[in-house]
């Protein structure tokens, strides 16, 4: 009896959106779980000519997309807007233009349709991804989240509930890669070339600084290996050396990698955590999965990463975070206002 | 059956709610407080005071500037997905020129000028014809000092209107002659005339597509002007 009515229990439906940056995204996602639809519309090509991301341009791009793909994440999921259980938006942190527009048409579907709003938080939404990609996984574990904006290690307890660990002093992981490739002209973004060159060189070629790696110091820094990478560049330029740019590409990354993965090592086993999983746009790099994956393993760790798709700005992974804050009641009212500096497990006064 | 109106072009935040020929509410606040947190709320209280159901709504009409970039596009995202998720129609209404339809005086020139920021303006200019709205300047952008004594020069009285009228009082009373800041009631955008030209433009067959509708910017974005100015592109 029960097993039939399991089966007929129509699933809960949370839709979400995400303007956080530079993607426009709508996904309707079943359960907490199963992606129906994850539409993203990326404006990468538009801001490459920039060598970064012009948030006015962002803002601009966000309001002609967002509706069309709002209609594609219902249609592709087969749904229509009354089905919705809840209406889940990002509203920081970010571009505080490009997060507005999320947030004030989530506010207006959710008044027009008379659907609960959620207002979720980025990175929190980053490390859910890993919940879409691994139905099975449930907390507790530790998560690294890293990304264009951010660096930071969350001691993830429960779905509602995470402890920051520690996160970046100075630029995030994300942006030294940024940095680093525009120096060596490479395209923007520029983590996945780094991460292609890398791959040909040597990682112990040149020595660059790893910063703040005392044992249990859970915040990083690399500014100062950002800097130690553009001297060597420049220096070599000046001499007019010839440089092996694969070498610079392993080397600083290998610097990078091997800071993220010895803290995320060192803070699940303070916290007693058997389970490490990996978040953000910085997610889809080779080299770091490669590494962390073999010293969890080495460890008796279990390790979860999302697949590239879920690792860059989507919808679906907000629309998860949503699906577990719905389940608890944590709601926004039509008051909520973009947070451009929220802060990971921060609940803000929404309300 | 009404339709809403929305202006958040500039820090005043104005709703309505009208018929064809009659407004039945409105709020409007120069409060400075943010249209991002306040604008939804006011439009569930303006519903509520009018006892009218969302579901009676039978269209939307909004300012599209030229304005205030984030203001623009907190008004819009809001209008547009109000009539997507109600299922009505949206109309785009140009900023200034529901600023003179709210002055309906004929004889005199119409001047709206809102904060373009850096001493400059948007500025366009009205005049009223046998009843009839007439624009005579479209929107530009001008610097304000040099706008003011251009329409100081004119034959006919000037009203002038909007946020930077405001701003730039002691140059208006300075200059004198036949510039007239206009009434506080008049000086500032409301919602109302949004509503009053909004049905006017649908009467003459105006439809927008709730999907494409953007803010009339005026402007591009500085990034990519001063990336046109390096690389030397004219365009």
């Amino acid at each position: 009896m029960e097993n039939t009515q399991q089966e007929t229990r129509k699933p809960c439906l949370t839709l979400a959106l995400e303007t956080s940056c530079d993607e426009t995204s709508a996904a309707v996602v079943a359960d907490g779980r199963i992606v129906l639809s994850n539409i993203i519309s990326s404006q990468i090509p538009v801001h490459q000519k920039y060598g970064g991301v012009v948030p006015e341009i962002a803002s601009r791009k966000h309001i002609e997309n967002v509706l069309p793909v709002i209609d594609q994440a219902l249609k592709a999921a087969g749904v229509v807007l009354t089905d919705i259980s809840a209406i889940g938006v990002t509203y920081g942190p970010g571009l505080v233009g490009a997060l507005l527009v999320g947030v004030s048409v989530a506010k207006a579907l959710s008044f027009a349709a008379g659907i609960p709003l959620v207002g979720v938080n980025h990175l929190e939404g980053h490390v859910f991804a890993n919940f879409l990609a691994h139905p099975k996984l449930e907390p507790p574990f530790m998560a690294l989240v890293v990304s264009g904006g951010h660096t930071s290690l969350v001691h993830v307890k429960g779905y509602n509930e995470f402890a920051l660990l520690g996160q970046t002093r100075d630029d995030a992981a994300g942006e030294a890669f940024d940095k680093v490739a525009r120096v060596m002209k490479l395209p923007y973004p520029g983590g996945p070339y780094i991460d292609a060159l890398a791959a040909k060189g040597n990682p112990e070629a040149i020595a660059f600084p790893r910063a703040l790696s005392g044992k249990n110091s859970f915040e990083f820094s690399f500014s100062g290996l950002k800097s130690a990478v553009l001297n060597y560049l420049n220096s070599a330029a000046q001499k007019q050396e010839e440089i092996n740019t694969a070498d610079v590409a392993a080397s600083f990354q290998a610097a990078v990698i091997d800071v993220l993965v010895s803290k995320s090592l060192q803070a699940a086993a303070v916290s007693g955590v058997g389970q490490i999983v990996l978040a953000g746009g910085v997610a889809a790099n080779s080299g770091l999965k490669a590494k962390l994956g073999y010293e969890c393993q080495q460890a008796g760790i279990s390790f979860y990463y999302p697949d590239p798709i879920l690792c860059t700005d989507n919808a679906a992974m907000i629309a998860c975070r949503a699906y577990y804050q719905h389940q608890v009641g944590d709601y926004a009212d039509l008051h909520l206002n973009a947070k451009p500096s929220l802060k990971l497990g921060a609940r803000e006064a929404v309300t | 059956m009404p339709i809403l109106a929305i202006d958040t072009a500039t820090l005043v935040s104005s709703v309505a709610l009208a018929t064809v020929d009659n407004l039945l509410a409105e709020i409007t606040l120069q409060t400075k407080k943010t249209h991002s947190e306040l604008l939804m709320p006011h439009i569930v209280k303006l519903l509520d005071m009018a006892q009218v159901a969302k579901s009676d709504l039978k269209g939307v009409a909004v300012s599209i500037g030229p304005g205030s970039f984030t203001g623009l596009r907190i008004g819009l995202s809001t209008a547009k997905t109000l009539a997507y998720a109600l299922q009505v129609p949206v109309v785009g209404v140009p900023t200034l020129a529901a600023m003179a339809y709210g002055c309906p005086v004929p004889g005199v020139i119409l001047a709206p000028m809102l904060d373009a920021q850096k001493g400059n303006v948007y500025q366009a200019l009205f005049e009223w014809h046998q009843g009839e709205l007439k624009e005579i300047q479209p929107a530009i952008v001008t610097e304000v000092t040099a706008a003011l004594e251009s329409l100081s020069q004119q034959e006919r009285p000037v009203i002038v209107m909007g946020e930077s009228a405001v701003m730039y009082r002691e140059k208006i009373e300075q200059i004198g002659k036949n510039l007239i800041l206009a009434a506080p009631h008049v000086v500032i955008q409301r919602a109302s005339s949004v509503a009053g030209l909004g049905y006017k433009l649908i009467k003459q067959g105006v439809r927008h597509d709730v999907m494409g509708l953007e803010p009339l910017y005026i402007r591009r974005s500085e990034a990519e002007v001063l990336w046109e100015c390096r690389h030397g592109v004219a365009k």
